[in-house]
This record gives C-alpha cells, sequence and structure tokens, in this order.
C-alpha cells in the first residue's frame, strides 16, 4: 500500500487529540510547527471540563415537550375517532363548573411565573422568592381544583366506567395533571434550591421551568376546549 | 458498575443485545421445528407466546437497540468531538429502564396469559420511556455539542442518522406511551376506551393491534436508519471514496424519516373514517421507495469505480445492500394494498420483513461490529473466521427466507383456484427448517470469534486500521474516560475524503490541520 510509512507519521499526528498515553496533557508543540495553534489554548489545558452549557437544557425541555406533544395529540386523535364513530351513541357529560375557576388560577400561575422572572432580572431576589411560591401555589390550588372536579362528577354518578365521553374526561385531565405534577416538582426546585454551587445559573432554570409551565398552561387550555366543544 | 459515561452506557446496551439475540435465535429454532414437525406438545396458545417473545426480543432489544443506542451512545459524542452526552445521568437511567424491561417481557413468557400480557405491557412501557430519554439525550448532544468546525454538512452520516432517528423515535414512543395507557387505563380503571363500538364486528385485539401498528410502522423504521448511516459509512470507507452525493443522501435519511412518521397518522385518521385510506397507506408506503432508492444509489455510485478492500465490515454492508434491494423489492408487491390485504400474516410477509428489517438490520449491526470493534476493545476480531461467518449467513438467509416468498405465493395460487398438487409446501417448510439450523449455527463461529478475540492478547495494535477519517479513531484505545479531556479539537472538513492522494495520504482526517498536512506533502 503506497504511502505506508506516512500513514504512520499521521498516526503520530494524531498523539495531540490527547496525549499519547491520555495521562500526560496534550503538548501542541510536538511537531515545532505550534505557532500555528497560537490561537487555540495552547499548552496550557483548562483543568476544567467545559461547564455545562445552559442552552442544554432548553434544548432537552423543547425536545421533551415535542414529545409530551405528540402523545397528547395521539390521545386527541383517538377521542376524534372516537367522537365520530359514535355520532349517535354519544351520551355528553356536563363539565363541573370549577374547571373554569381551575382554568383561571392556572392563568393567573403563568402571570405570576413572569412577574418572578422579571424580578430576578432586576435582581430582586426577594421579589423573585415571593413570586415564585406564589406560582408554586397557584399550581397546587389547580391540582387540588381538578380533584374536586372529580368529586363533583362522581358525586354525579359520572365515573371513569360510565361510558366514553367520561372516560375520556378523567384519563385527559388525570394525565395532564400527573404531568403539571412534574412541573410544580420542578417549580419547588428552583424555589427551595440554593444556586451558589450549582453548575445551572438560577436564571437558566427558572427560565426552564417557565417554558414547560407555560406549555402545561396551554395544554390544558387546549384539552379543555377539545372537552368541551367535543361533547 | 453505576457508571454513566457515555461509552460503559453504549457498551452495555451492546452486552444486552448481544444476550437478546442469542436468546431470540433460540426461540427461533424452537418455532422452526414446531412448523416442521407440528406435534401437539406445545400448545397454540404457548406458540403465540412464543412468537411474541420472539419479535419482541429481537425488534425492541437487538434492533432498535443495538445500532442506535449500542453504536450510538458510545460512538456519537467521540464522533462529534465532544465528552460524555449532554446529560449522563439520562444515559446511566434509560439503560437500568431498558434492563428492567427486558427482564419484564422475558419473564411474561413464563406467567400465565393475562398476568403475561400485563407483565409484557410494562415492559414495553419502560422500554418507551428509556427510548424517549435516550432521544433527548441524543438530540440535545448533537445540537449543541458539536465540537468547533463540526458544522451539519461535516457530520459522518452515521450521526446524521443517530439523529434522524432519534427525532422519530421522540416522536413515535410517545404514540406507543398513548396507547399502552389507555389499554391500561381500560385495564386498571374500567374505563370504555376498548370496549367502544369502532365498528361493532371489530374485537378488542383487533383494535389493539391496529393502535400498535401506528407505533410499528415507524419503529421499522427507527431500526433501519441507524443501519443506512452505518453503511454508508463502511462504504465509503472501504472503498476509499466520498460517500457518492452526499448531500442527496443526508435529505433521503431525513425523508425517511418523515415519510415514517407520517404514516401514522394517514393510518389513524384516513383508517377509521375514510374508504380511500388503503389507497392513501398505500401511496405513502410506495413513496418511501424514493428515498431508499437514493440511498441505494448513494451505495452504488460510492462503490462504483472506488479502491474496494473486501474487510469483513465491507462484505456485510454489501450483504446489507444485496438484502436491502431484494428485501425492497418485495416490499413493492406488499405496498400494493390489494396484494398485502390478501397476503397479511402468510408466508410472504414473513419472509419479507425477516430479510428486510431483520436480517439487513443485523448484517449492518455485525459490519458495524467488525468495524469498530478495534475501537471497542483496541483488537481486531479474526478477519479469516469473519469471512466464513459471513459467507455461511449470507447464503442461509437466502435459503430461509427466499423460499418462504415461494410459500407465500403458493398459499395465494391455492387461495385463487390454482392447485398446484404436485409441488407439497411440506417440503420446502423442513428446507426452511435445516437452513435456519445451519443458519444458526454458523452463528457459533461468530460467537467464538467474538469471545476469542476478545480474551486473547494482541501483539500488533494500530490505532487506525482502516484508515478512516473521523474523530473516534485519532483516540488512544481504550478512550480515556474523559475522551478528549480539556481539548476539544477543532474540525476542518468533511467525515468523507476518501482518495485525494494529499500528502501520499488516500485519506484526510476529519481534524488535521491544512498547514499541518502540508508538512507531509
Amino acid at each position: 500500500m503506497p504511502g505506508t510509512s506516512v500513514i504512520d507519521d499521521i498516526e503520530l499526528i494524531i498523539e495531540d487529540i490527547r496525549g499519547s498515553g491520555g495521562g500526560k496533557p496534550p503538548s501542541r508543540r510536538d511537531h515545532g510547527d505550534g505557532g500555528n495553534d497560537s490561537g487555540n489554548t495552547g499548552g496550557e489545558r483548562r483543568p476544567e471540563p467545559r461547564p455545562a452549557s445552559p442552552k442544554k437544557y432548553s434544548t432537552a425541555i423543547a425536545l421533551a415537550m415535542l414529545s409530551i406533544l405528540m402523545f397528547f395529540m395521539v390521545l386527541t386523535a383517538a377521542f376524534v375517532v372516537l367522537r365520530f364513530n359514535n355520532l349517535h351513541t354519544w351520551s355528553a357529560i356536563r363539565l363541573p363548573w370549577i374547571l373554569w375557576l381551575n382554568t383561571a388560577v392556572l392563568l393567573a400561575s403563568s402571570a405570576t411565573l413572569e412577574l418572578a422572572r422579571r424580578k430576578l432580572q432586576v435582581d430582586s431576589l426577594r421579589g423573585f422568592k415571593q413570586m415564585w411560591a406564589l406560582t408554586t401555589v397557584l399550581g397546587m390550588l389547580f391540582l387540588a381544583g381538578q380533584v374536586t372536579a372529580w368529586r363533583h362528577l362522581a358525586a354525579e354518578g359520572v365515573y371513569v366506567t360510565s361510558r366514553l365521553s367520561s372516560s375520556f374526561f378523567y384519563v385527559f385531565t388525570a394525565l395532564h395533571a400527573a404531568h403539571l405534577l412534574g412541573g410544580i416538582c420542578a417549580l419547588l426546585y428552583v424555589g427551595l434550591r440554593n444556586f451558589e454551587a450549582a453548575r445551572v445559573s438560577r436564571f437558566v432554570a427558572a427560565e426552564v421551568t417557565s417554558y414547560y409551565w407555560h406549555f402545561m398552561d396551554g395544554l390544558w387550555l387546549f384539552l379543555l376546549a377539545l372537552l368541551y366543544f367535543g361533547q | 458498575m453505576f457508571s454513566l459515561g457515555h461509552k460503559q452506557a453504549g457498551l452495555r446496551y451492546l452486552w444486552l443485545a448481544l444476550f437478546s439475540v442469542v436468546l431470540g435465535m433460540v426461540l427461533s429454532i424452537a418455532m422452526r421445528v414446531q412448523i416442521a414437525h407440528g406435534n401437539a406438545d406445545l400448545l397454540a396458545e404457548r406458540y403465540v407466546a412464543l412468537t411474541l417473545l420472539h419479535g419482541s426480543l429481537m425488534v425492541f432489544f437487538v434492533l432498535t437497540t443495538a445500532p442506535q443506542f449500542g453504536f450510538g451512545y458510545f460512538f456519537l459524542p467521540l464522533q462529534i468531538g465532544a465528552n460524555d452526552m449532554a446529560f449522563p445521568l439520562l444515559s446511566g437511567l434509560s439503560f437500568w429502564l431498558t434492563l428492567a424491561s427486558l427482564l419484564a417481557i422475558s419473564v411474561s413468557f413464563f406467567l400465565p396469559i393475562h398476568a403475561g400480557m400485563q407483565l409484557w405491557l410494562l415492559g414495553v412501557v419502560l422500554f418507551s420511556v428509556a427510548a424517549i430519554l435516550s432521544s433527548v439525550n441524543f438530540c440535545t448532544t448533537v445540537t449543541d455539542y458539536r465540537t468547533e468546525g463540526m458544522s451539519l454538512t461535516r457530520l459522518p452520516l452515521t450521526v446524521w442518522a443517530w439523529y434522524v432517528t432519534a427525532v422519530l423515535s421522540l416522536l413515535i414512543f410517545g404514540i406507543l406511551l398513548a396507547a399502552c395507557t389507555l389499554l391500561i387505563s381500560d385495564w386498571y380503571f374500567a374505563s370504555q376506551f376498548f370496549a367502544a363500538r369502532v365498528i361493532s364486528t371489530v374485537s378488542l385485539a383487533a383494535i389493539w393491534q391496529r393502535w400498535f401498528w401506528f407505533f410499528a410502522q415507524a419503529e421499522v423504521y427507527v431500526a433501519m436508519l441507524p443501519c443506512f448511516g452505518i453503511v454508508s459509512h463502511l462504504v465509503s470507507t472501504f472503498s476509499r471514496r466520498p460517500v457518492w452525493a452526499e448531500r442527496a443522501a443526508v435529505l433521503a435519511l431525513c425523508a425517511v424519516g418523515v415519510f415514517g412518521f407520517c404514516i401514522w397518522g394517514y393510518h389513524m385518521f384516513a383508517g377509521a373514517l375514510n374508504p380511500y385510506s388503503p389507497l392513501v397507506f398505500s401511496l405513502l408506503a410506495s413513496s418511501l421507495g424514493v428515498p431508499a432508492s437514493v440511498l441505494l444509489a448513494s451505495w452504488l455510485g460510492t462503490i462504483w469505480d472506488g479502491e474496494i478492500r473486501l474487510t469483513t465490515a465491507m462484505l456485510f454492508a454489501i450483504g446489507f445492500i444485496s438484502l436491502f434491494l431484494s428485501g425492497g423489492l418485495s416490499g413493492l408487491f406488499l405496498a400494493r394494498h390489494d396484494i398485502a390485504s390478501a397476503a397479511l400474516t402468510d408466508d410472504f410477509v414473513t419472509g419479507h420483513f425477516h430479510l428486510v428489517m431483520g436480517v439487513a438490520a443485523t448484517f449492518a449491526i455485525l459490519g458495524a461490529l467488525f468495524f469498530w470493534f478495534p475501537k471497542l476493545y483496541g483488537r481486531r476480531l479474526n478477519e479469516t473466521l469473519g469471512k466464513i461467518h459471513f459467507w455461511i449467513t449470507f447464503a442461509g438467509v437466502y435459503c430461509i427466507f427466499m423460499p418462504m416468498h415461494w410459500l407465500g405465493l403458493l398459499d395465494r395460487a391455492r387461495n385463487g383456484g390454482v392447485v398446484i398438487a404436485a409441488q407439497s409446501p411440506s417440503a420446502a417448510r423442513s428446507f426452511i427448517t435445516a437452513a435456519a439450523i445451519i443458519t444458526i449455527s454458523a452463528q457459533v463461529v461468530f460467537i467464538f470469534n467474538f469471545f476469542w478475540s476478545l480474551l486473547r492478547t494482541q501483539d500488533s495494535y494500530r490505532r487506525n486500521p482502516w484508515h478512516a477519517t473521523t474523530l473516534e479513531w485519532f483516540l488512544p484505545t481504550p478512550i480515556p474516560l474523559d475522551d478528549f479531556g480539556g481539548y476539544l479539537p477543532p474540525i476542518y472538513r468533511s467525515a468523507y475524503m476518501y482518495g485525494g492522494r494529499v500528502a501520499g495520504l488516500d485519506f484526510l482526517p476529519q481534524h488535521v490541520a491544512p498547514e499541518r498536512l502540508a508538512k507531509f506533502s
């Protein structure tokens, strides 16, 4: 094979991807032309690994939201298909009035969340913590409201097993509540954690949490509209 | 043991796949023996459970796991010049969830039918969650962790394939989870989803089957896409030529993902509502032929006039192309809905999807293993044994699955009223069984080669035995715990610079600066 010896040379070049055994720091001037690399870190090796990129958290949460959206879209598709296949046998349920109150609470929580982030931007940690706590409480209030809605329905004798429409109502609300519970955990985490020594800043954590929270908010509006107009 | 590094995750996934493939092959022998010498000892119900276990092991834990998560976890960060995945915690978590899922699915076989079904479903849910977590991890890593200069056009095709597959799995495992949720809710909370009379004659099983197919249709592409990437990579490396029409190949990879995903929607809405749905579905399924042809053309164009090196890895890549072509041709028949509806359960379909999905993907996995083994373990697999293994397997799988197509056509002919008395299918069935046993026995050669190469000490070691260009080949083996350490190498060119004869080399590593290279001319 032509150029075998050169290939051995090239295998030497590569030593400077990292030191020959992995133990010694890579010397970028082994081959006498280190001048090319003066723009890089040169011989010094940063002692710590690259700091965690804050971008990765927003990327990951966007992807997770995509997956969750897909999950709910399939359930929506199931709802639409089953609804149209049972046009004549469909028996609607009356949505409990408390759902509207819950919706208002959830919308308010999104607003307070944004207020909290504003406070953080102007460096008011106290204001941030207060608004953040308020958001968390509103979120929990929403969950409590959903449980009340189930109890209302149960009191009217409408259970999961009763009919297709009630099955969908319970499953949609329960799955949304389960996802929202994850959001509340994130709110608690960001609210209670001390970010002094953390790898992510409080600002990034609050931002990523807010994406998810607003997403849950929007998802609820969508599900509510679906349940309301689908009856 | 509980280390979260990406290399450990990749190796664990590969070992899990190796275990599953051995188990799955033993099951398939059992099935063939049952078909050839049907004895009443094996109950019909058990036989169905056996088929289910074979299918779930092979599809979930071999075809989905090995090319995407096994090689992906190990090589994706190395190829894009990152020190680890974006979320090491997710790498570890997803593996242990997958292992739990494997346990659940295997154990479910031994339980009574109802409990077994529940445990199986739990296994599928765990697997889906693990796949979604991994996919988030993969996408984030490729999006945010590429090294300097590693633009999207310079990504190796393997990375492209892993990327597209991750996006696709992110979406379709959500579908599977939703279907599972409704079923679980019916079982445990007695909701009414599957009891609903969509069409009064459709039973629960049939509705579930359709639900499952929204997912399963796309799952085929989740298994195949990484294989496409691997084959492009191997073919280019061993033909010493750049990937022919690389942009088109990348677009084709994306198109396979998009089409594979779209099919579910048509399946869902059209399937229930619209009498023309089979036509739409059939058109979509046929349109997958377009990106598939582009990929095929790209592979052949790369090999054409190349300086081909017939290593075992290259043989497996060429074997993949052959199997993909012949399996794909029979797929064209199945995409015709009038034929497919008649042939849905018979041997023709079994032959088709084993050839195109099962065996072809296995060939890509084996090719990748022969190719990357020096990087995984610092020693090469034995080439002679590898070639013996390749040829027996290659001939064997054609002997198994081609007669199956023929059997399927024979069944069709009989149903159509044409009786061919002289040609009894039982002889063919025995032939298939014999071929299956021989082919599976030949895998002993591979298992021996694998463990023998792994345990024996090799003195001569070359860091980059295939003269490949991507970053992973320029790290010492075993790869240090923190991969590149503090210095992430910048990238100067595309991943497939072969055959250029610059500086007396027929390949240009991605990371060597042009000025540095000039020194060697």
